[in-house]
């Protein structure tokens, strides 16, 4: 495999990548399938957005939003079942329950640590010292823009956390296991070490006073676009879109079994944040995994950042000391 | 104590007849496919087949099951196919409900050990946040005006404690997929050794 020179990098040496727009398939299908997989995105994210804007505040709640986050999931679950993007990602039974376990993690256990331990704790310390005359500018700029400003603070965050952990050990033990997933379905976001879904939620955009709803419409963008980071249903994305928004094509290029290509498009939302750092590659691919795509189990995937932290540490002071000991001539030197 | 009252919770049985005239080498040659994935290995004895699976793919069309065992008898209606296989998937789902329930209890029991303690602290004196105003912008476009701050807060009314119902949710949903998952993974790999064993 030859791959494809992005800049200084090849992509797809290892494992098969798309590369450039004008490279990926289009919808196939009749006029009326090809004008709901093309306006399907934009008109959920100004549908959203509009409501968001105009719900009176006895329905703009944060209530509202999770059974509206549910209901959207549930669609983009049976756009998946009715029109599969790829064959080979198709929604199993274990698939489906094993992603669930996840999500349930993310909605019980790990909100509970969160509420102890996380940036539930920090915010409410550092929203207790902060002047918040300060702060009066923020809340009187227009909705859209308080909204815009939250998602992409956030997303910028996000983003250095994600590259922290491909380029840092220490990180990439947590990340790694989420990185064993073979294909993309809507809830393969919430699949990983809850270690890492603990260090990615640590956002810096709750530190902030913001308009209640600004808050709900910055959760759109998260909702009506990073959702579809991980899905596995073709759309004709608009042009503004992937150049603006991270989208299934950029992070099957990130998932993708090939080492160069999985460095890149680290951003949730906005992949502007790629294009602006040049870790974007416009791009998709079919084949995903680690390890020739074997997959980890849920037990693994729990202990995994401790067992390959433990290994790492054992290889690293345990040769020494073995070193060591050789020279004392007890024991023979590690290999 | 016979282990069947309970073993049907992750443990799948069923038989299959052969078409008439096929050979015990033939069917085992057609099931043979199944056999050959990512992470699976197989023994074959004259009757007899027995496989293992270890982080078989998603793609795997046997993925829910990690082992289990072939056989082909003789009965009175002819050549059966019986299998015997078992899922760690099928018993997780169907022990999920209890861990779920137990997140629940959790968050209603963990608050009581931490408030306590919390009560004892001084308390923070409340930071005055200036109240919020629509930017004209959103007023011309007719986005609602905030609500104005409560006075009569009652203690505790912003605190975001978390609460049992996601637990007691995610409970029931674990439930429901563990019915959904015992009746249709058996009734897919009936129907992928039929498929399997008549494929021409």
């Amino acid at each position: 495999m030859d791959g494809v020179r992005v800049g200084k990098r090849v992509i797809g040496a290892q494992a098969p990548v798309t590369v450039g727009w004008e490279n990926i398939p289009r919808v196939e299908g009749g006029p009326m399938k090809q004008i709901f997989f093309t306006w399907f995105q934009p008109v959920m994210l100004f549908a959203l957005i509009a409501f968001w804007f105009y719900a009176p505040n006895s329905i703009a709640k944060a209530s509202t939003a999770i059974w509206i986050g549910v209901g959207f999931k549930v669609l983009l679950l049976g756009l998946e079942w009715l029109t599969p993007r790829h064959e080979s990602w198709r929604l199993t039974w274990k698939e489906l329950t094993t992603d669930l376990f996840y999500v349930g993690l993310g909605y019980t256990a790990l909100r509970m640590v969160d509420t102890y331990v996380g940036d539930g704790v920090m915010i409410e310390a550092i929203q207790h010292s902060l002047n918040w005359e300060k702060f009066a500018w923020f809340t009187g700029l227009p909705l859209l823009v308080q909204a815009i400003l939250i998602s992409f603070v956030f997303d910028f965050g996000q983003y250095w956390m994600h590259r922290g952990m491909h380029n840092w050990g220490p990180l990439w033990v947590t990340h790694a296991p989420h990185h064993y997933i073979t294909q993309l379905n809507i809830n393969k976001g919430a699949v990983g070490n809850p270690v890492e879904l603990f260090l990615i939620g640590l956002g810096v955009g709750g530190f902030f006073d913001f308009m209640p709803r600004a808050a709900l419409l910055a959760g759109t963008f998260g909702l009506a676009v990073a959702t579809y980071q991980h899905i596995n249903v073709r759309f004709n994305t608009p042009r503004w879109w992937r150049f603006l928004f991270n989208t299934t094509e950029h992070h099957s290029v990130h998932h993708s079994q090939d080492f160069e290509a999985s460095r890149s498009n680290y951003s949730g939302t906005w992949i502007i944040i790629d294009r602006m750092f040049g870790t974007c590659v416009d791009g998709e691919a079919e084949l995903l995994g680690m390890e020739g795509g074997r997959r980890m189990s849920v037990g693994e995937t729990m202990v995994y950042p401790f067992t390959e932290g433990w290994k790492t540490l054992k290889a690293k002071f345990g040769a020494r000391r073995g070193f060591e000991r050789s020279h004392s001539g007890t024991v023979m030197p590690a290999e | 104590m016979n282990t069947r009252f309970l073993d049907w919770i992750w443990h799948v049985r069923g038989s299959l007849a052969l078409a008439p005239g096929q050979s015990v080498d033939d069917a085992f040659d057609r099931l043979d496919p199944l056999f050959h994935q990512a992470g699976t290995s197989h023994d074959r004895t004259t009757d007899t087949l027995i496989f293992r699976k270890k982080d078989q793919a998603a793609q795997d069309r046997m993925s829910v099951f990690d082992g289990g065992i072939l056989r082909i008898e003789r009965d009175v209606a002819g050549l059966m196919l019986r299998y015997h296989l078992t899922s760690r998937a099928l018993l997780f789902c169907f022990l999920a409900p209890l861990l779920f329930l137990g997140f629940a209890q959790a968050t209603v029991i963990l608050p009581k050990i931490f408030e306590p303690a919390a009560e004892t602290k001084p308390k923070k004196p409340e930071v005055a946040k200036p109240p919020k105003k629509l930017n004209p912008i959103d007023a011309a476009l007719g986005a609602p005006a905030p609500d104005p701050p409560k006075k009569d807060k009652k203690p505790g009314e912003d605190d975001k404690k978390p609460s049992p119902t996601p637990g007691y949710i995610f409970a029931g949903i674990f439930a429901a997929l563990y019915v959904i998952g015992r009746i249709l993974e058996s009734r897919r790999v009936k129907r992928l050794f039929r498929k399997s064993l008549l494929d021409a």
